[in-house]
């Protein structure tokens, strides 16, 4: 039990938080092993097919993190307060990870499949600008120097880049494309089987809690860098004493931020 | 057999993805933790 708590310990500070981090774990193992062991291979594209239970539930939290970073944008933009800024960042990072993943493991899926890495296909194409607009948002965080400015402007962009998520899902339904069209989250009913719908779902819910778990620890890690970003002065000051925090609190613009 | 070399590489790349986010989040803990505790003399609580 002691070993356990120890491994739980590891995962993270609070106790929500490692639960959740277990919980993580233990779905991802799920995912894989029945993922790769027990669910079928497809009946026309054998053993590579198993590529799904990872590159479409990327591809869910990529619309996830977005649709964090959108909503947060927006309610820095009507309230001004720069939590709402903090969560945007987080779910950037967390969101531009997932998206390059999904992109390679699309490549890893469509080499076999199409015979080639990559294609200038709408679905892919759009996925790539996707990739780009987030990593120029994280790349905007950097350069404007007053903390008030970059958040107005970071939430503008996460606001308007938006704009690209439903495109990227619906391009498969506008546009002439070598991209399957979608199978789950589609007008009617699922079109796999049973058994792999409900490896996906699976999937989905460990993926999901991946994203809520790596959000939780990132907002952890933003705090600390915010106050390590302080001037030693109002860091040496006991918390009673400190005077009231303005909104120029830098966000991710310490020494310390990656 | 083929296929599974690409299906293989896909789980890897993925877990080592995760996996090394994490990592990555634990370093700049530690190292806001550090700074942290040299700028104010005290010891941060909490592993993190």
């Amino acid at each position: 039990m002691r070993y356990v708590y120890r491994a739980l310990t590891l995962l993270g500070g609070h106790r929500a938080q490692r639960v959740m981090g277990a919980a993580t774990l233990v779905g991802l193992a799920a995912t894989v092993a029945i993922g790769l062991f027990v669910v079928p291979p497809d009946a026309e594209q054998g053993d590579v097919q198993r590529l799904m239970y990872v590159h479409v539930p990327a591809a869910w939290v990529t619309y996830l993190s977005f649709g964090a970073v959108f909503v947060a944008s927006i309610a820095y933009l009507r309230t001004g307060r720069i939590q709402w800024d903090r969560v945007a960042c987080a779910s950037a990072e967390i969101g531009v990870r997932f998206c390059a993943l999904t992109i390679v493991l699309g490549a890893l899926w469509g080499r076999p499949v199409w015979g080639t890495w990559w294609t200038w296909d709408p679905r892919l194409t759009t996925t790539a600008v996707l990739l780009l607009i987030y990593v120029g948002y994280l790349s905007l965080r950097r350069v404007a120097d007053n903390p008030i400015r970059r958040a107005r402007w970071a939430a503008v962009v996460g606001v308007v880049g938006f704009i690209d998520v439903p495109i990227v899902h619906m391009s498969v339904v506008w546009w002439r494309s070598l991209h399957q069209q979608a199978t789950v989250v589609r007008p009617g009913a699922p079109t796999i089987a049973g058994s792999m719908l409900a490896t996906l779902l699976l999937a989905f819910v460990a993926f999901s809690l991946a994203y809520g778990y790596l959000m939780a620890v990132r907002m952890r890690v933003g705090r600390l860098e915010d106050r390590s970003a302080l001037p030693v002065s109002e860091l040496s000051t006991p918390r009673a004493r400190r005077p009231r925090p303005v909104q120029a609190t830098a966000v991710n613009g310490s020494p310390h931020h990656a | 057999m083929h296929d599974l070399g690409y299906v293989a590489a896909g789980y890897a790349v993925t877990l080592v993805t995760l996996a090394g986010y994490r990592w990555r989040l634990a370093l700049r803990t530690r190292r806001a933790r550090r700074y942290l505790s040299t700028a104010t003399g005290r010891t941060t609580a909490g592993r993190h």
